[in-house]
């Protein structure tokens, strides 16, 4: 499976022997042969999986106790469902990756006019939701829009996603050849190797994990976004759900569907899993690749790609929405401060809490076999719609009440639901990055820490978390970001008197009022945009033995 | 607008939500009571218009009893109040479309009110027997066609948009979209299955494209050229009509409305309703509620900022309105196009009708 162009030593040190929970004193006595925090990571590893994976259980368990046959019906719903998300994932998924990993490697390997500009403007499409594009852009190209295009059916909702989530793949691609060694390209360089070689050779199979987590991240947006798809009218697993929920008033499909999706996301991960294979990455040195300076030709070329794709995916639509916007009275603005205040805040306690369970997953599953199992089911509620994983939700929150242990959905309760509905939805968002970046640390790291005595836990808080630092910013920013944009389960589960810009732009644009919706729509982008500009500069700037952001 | 103070509970909101799970329900189940004395009144809602919200402030105004929403999605809160149960602190239900008031009805989550000046208000028709629910505004399923290329006389039926005449001419948004739902929900229980598939076959072969978007994106499709009819809910093509944008002005211009079947069934007529919670805990602050919904002022406010006709028969109606003139409206049951509804998504699936 590996294609590293060298294969870097697997196993410096014999391996340990198994685990007998030694205290750090007596692991500092006898380095080496004694591990500590084995049975601490299984006890984490479970413990955060039973807090992502009980929602899409929940789900599992109602699809399985639910009455209601499958008729010819449902079956025919249910084949045309699987076909619309695999064509979609297929089509907007691999332009999506093409898109984004094309980016990465030109503005992290090239030297172009407007590459620094470019750099962090790639990044900012992060911030606008797939349903605020799919609105601009039916509103742009359909009947009375200014820019006839066929954009209907299957062939709109690809379009739109590969330019929503192209950034997944750039953010990951990017955040992988940023900490990569630049010792191995300049190496390749010093046996000879020209530019297309080392690229293909060297940095692309260094860059594959990243890549793949990006892949498999746009799949699971794909599989779970619903807005957008409803809205161009094609069908898919999530609008499937949908429709046999609310149109055939039957539970029981909808939450096989549901299933569907839960269990497809499995193969998804599984098809990461293999696309990465077991590349391995040695390197200990933290400075950026070098960067080939492009003829005039190819460097005009690489910057109007770049436009291009900012053009297409953030200010033409998002400039029609401007557009749309300022056709609207200013009283209509008059709450969009409080509304901001509150995508803040749930998006900030949403993301932490998250984080907290990203890491623990992904930290376990670095520690232990159990830990990987823990990675795998925790990441199937990302593929899952937001509505099953908040009915999931539901139905826990309703047996925990009639089994007296809680009370009614109160305010913190309600809120205590959402970011749990959060976590379990975007643990595996933060889990995925952060597990790429852990892939990094080389055994030579590993060796040596434990030659100095170093137990398990240790080495996970000393050496693993601050190496996997700029992973982690990747992470937070990305769940961050998608908690501002999430909307079922927010719409859901909210407390009463208490909207925030996602909800408000969607409720008047389900209402067909896009013009009202549009300064909303704006604003949860620019919410988005804050803290994308200012992570993405900290991926660049964090480097392992500095706090993030390398203050 | 005014009302709406949530900076108490965000608070203890962040507080709770990150800790403790088991604190926070009595504690908050107390402030509920409390503040029941404080007078105020808490509304599941999947409606979502600034005309709501109006409504509540000039209750507030009124009675001094605060209204506070909770906005989402008909059936996603049906599930929400399954799973709260008798612990709800949902007083009133409201929404729009007949079908999710039927289904509220079905899973107990509403219970029987009556009142003299709900009696009065509402028609024997727009409400439920038992007082489960109260409608208070009507919206209708008109046909738009575009100007010139159509004489109104040829639609004046919705079995029109059936024949060669409008091949390959008819715009139409998705099936699973509740409107096209309870439409034929209705043709259901007036034609029977049969003739309800074969109109639905038929529209379908008529189409000038795949369903996609809006009912205002279909309005536009027309305008356009694209197609020659669809059919609308009547306040789409107002609400262009009156857009502050003049390029939407100018798509209103651009095509003309018949309210169809004036010799037949009567234009399709679907509500929005109320009704309080089973397990109301304000249960008189929410018949109240209900009841302001049929005052002059809220059935006009309806009218003037959201573009529904008003339930009650005596209200007036603002000139927009009655610029349509008077029309007939189909008077199937309303539990019907609940009770329909699985069976016409069934139809669509079967005629085509994506």
């Amino acid at each position: 499976m590996s294609t590293a162009s060298y294969t870097p030593p697997r196993h410096p040190l014999p391996p340990p022997p198994p685990s007998r929970g030694r205290s750090r004193a007596a692991a500092k006595r006898r380095p080496v042969a004694r591990e500590s925090g084995g049975a601490l990571a299984f006890v984490v590893a479970a413990a955060a999986t039973l807090v992502c994976a009980a929602p899409g259980l929940a789900v599992i368990g109602m699809a399985i106790g639910a009455k209601g046959e499958m008729d010819a019906t449902a079956w025919k719903l249910l084949g045309d469902a699987l076909l619309g998300t695999i064509t979609l994932i297929a089509l907007g998924g691999a332009a999506a990756t093409v898109i984004g990993a094309g980016a990465a490697f030109l503005v992290s390997l090239c030297r172009f006019p407007g590459r620094g500009v470019f750099e962090w403007l790639l990044a900012a499409p992060l911030a606008a939701p797939a349903y605020v594009l799919a609105f601009g852009y039916s509103s742009l190209t359909w009947a009375g829009g200014p820019v006839p295009l066929p954009l209907t059916g299957i062939a709109g909702a690809a379009f739109v996603y590969a330019l929503a989530f192209y950034p997944y793949a750039y953010l990951s691609t990017r955040a992988a050849l940023a900490t990569q060694s630049a010792g191995a390209l300049e190496a390749a360089r010093m046996l000879g190797a020209g530019p297309r070689r080392a690229l293909i050779g060297v940095a692309l199979p260094l860059a594959r994990p990243g890549i793949a987590a990006g892949a498999a991240l746009i799949a699971m947006e794909i599989a779970a976004d619903f807005g957008a798809a409803s809205h161009f009218g094609a069908t898919t697993v999530t609008t499937g759900l949908f429709r046999a929920w609310y149109a055939h008033g039957e539970p029981a499909v909808a939450l096989r569907l549901a299933s569907v999706l839960l269990i497809a996301a499995f193969g998804l991960l599984f098809v990461e899993r293999w696309m990465r294979g077991r590349a391995r990455i040695a390197g200990g040195t933290w400075r950026a690749p070098p960067k080939v300076k492009l003829s005039a030709p190819a460097g005009l070329a690489a910057a109007m790609f770049c436009g291009l794709i900012i053009a297409l995916a953030f200010a033409a639509p998002l400039g029609w929405l401007a557009r749309l916007a300022a056709t609207r009275p200013a009283s209509d603005f008059d709450e969009l401060g409080r509304q901001l205040l509150n995508s803040f805040m749930l998006a900030g306690i949403g993301a932490a809490a998250t984080l907290l369970v990203s890491i623990a997953i992904a930290a376990a599953a670095r520690a232990s076999q159990a830990g990987r199992a823990a990675l795998f089911a925790a990441s199937a509620g990302y593929a899952a719609p937001g509505a099953a994983i908040a009915l999931g939700a539901l139905a826990l929150f309703g047996a925990a009440r009639e089994m007296g242990l809680v009370g009614g959905l109160s305010a913190g309760l309600a809120v205590f639901m959402l970011v749990w509905t959060y976590a379990s939805r975007f643990a595996a968002a933060g889990a995925q990055p952060i597990e790429a970046g852990l892939l990094r640390i080389t055994p030579s790291h590993t060796g040596a820490a434990r030659l100095l005595g170093a137990g398990r836990m240790r080495r996970i808080l000393a050496i693993d978390l601050p190496m996997a630092a700029p992973s982690a910013a990747a992470a937070a920013l990305i769940v961050f970001v998608e908690i501002l944009k999430e909307l079922p389960a927010t719409l859901i589960l909210r407390p009463f008197d208490f909207d925030t810009l996602a909800v408000i732009a969607y409720s008047y644009a389900s209402d067909e009022r896009l013009a009202q919706s549009a300064a909303p729509a704006l604003m949860v982008t620019a919410a988005g945009l804050v803290p994308i500009l200012l992570f993405t500069r900290r991926i660049d700037t964090a480097r392992p033995g500095t706090r993030m952001g390398g203050r | 607008m005014a009302a709406l103070e949530p900076q108490t509970w965000s608070r203890r909101g962040v507080l709770l939500g990150a800790g403790a799970l088991a604190a926070c329900g009595p504690a908050q189940r107390t402030a509920g009571k409390a503040g029941a004395a404080g007078g105020h009144v808490n509304v599941y809602t999947a409606r979502h218009y600034d005309a709501d919200k109006q409504i509540y402030a000039l209750f507030k105004e009124r009675t001094g009893i605060e209204v506070r929403a909770l906005a989402s999605n008909g059936d996603q809160l049906i599930e929400r109040l399954r799973a709260e149960g008798e612990a709800t602190e949902a007083d009133l239900v409201v929404t729009v479309d007949a079908g999710v008031l039927w289904r509220l009805t079905e899973a107990g989550l509403l219970q029987g009110v009556t009142s003299p000046t709900l009696e009065a208000a509402a028609p024997a028709r727009f409400h439920d027997p038992q007082g489960r629910w109260w409608a208070f505004s009507k919206r209708y399923r008109v046909i738009v066609y575009k100007k010139g290329a159509v004489d109104p006389a040829e639609l004046a039926s919705m079995d029109a948009l059936t024949t060669p005449r409008f091949a390959r001419q008819i715009c139409a948004r998705t099936s699973s979209n509740t409107y096209n739902l309870s439409m034929l929900a209705a043709r259901i229980e007036r034609d029977g299955r049969a003739k309800a598939l074969a109109w639905a076959r038929a529209v379908r072969g008529n189409f000038a494209r795949d369903p996609q978007g809006s009912d205002t994106d279909q309005i536009k499709a027309v305008a356009a050229g694209e197609c020659q009819a669809a059919i609308v809910n009547h306040y789409y093509f107002l609400r262009l009509k009156a857009s502050g944008d003049a390029a939407e002005r100018a798509i209103a211009d651009e095509v003309g409305v018949v309210f169809p079947d004036q010799a037949g069934a009567g234009a399709h007529v679907n509500i929005s309703g109320a009704g309080v919670s089973t397990y109301a805990k304000r249960k008189a602050a929410a018949v109240q509620l209900l009841e302001f919904f049929f005052t002059p002022e809220a059935q006009r406010a309806f009218q003037e900022l959201n573009e529904e006709f008003p339930v009650r028969p005596d209200a007036e109606l603002i000139p927009t309105l009655a610029e349509f003139g008077r029309f007939r409206e189909e008077q199937v049951a309303f539990d019907a196009l609940g009770r329909n509804q699985p069976e016409a998504a069934k139809v669509f699936e079967e005629a085509g009708w994506k």
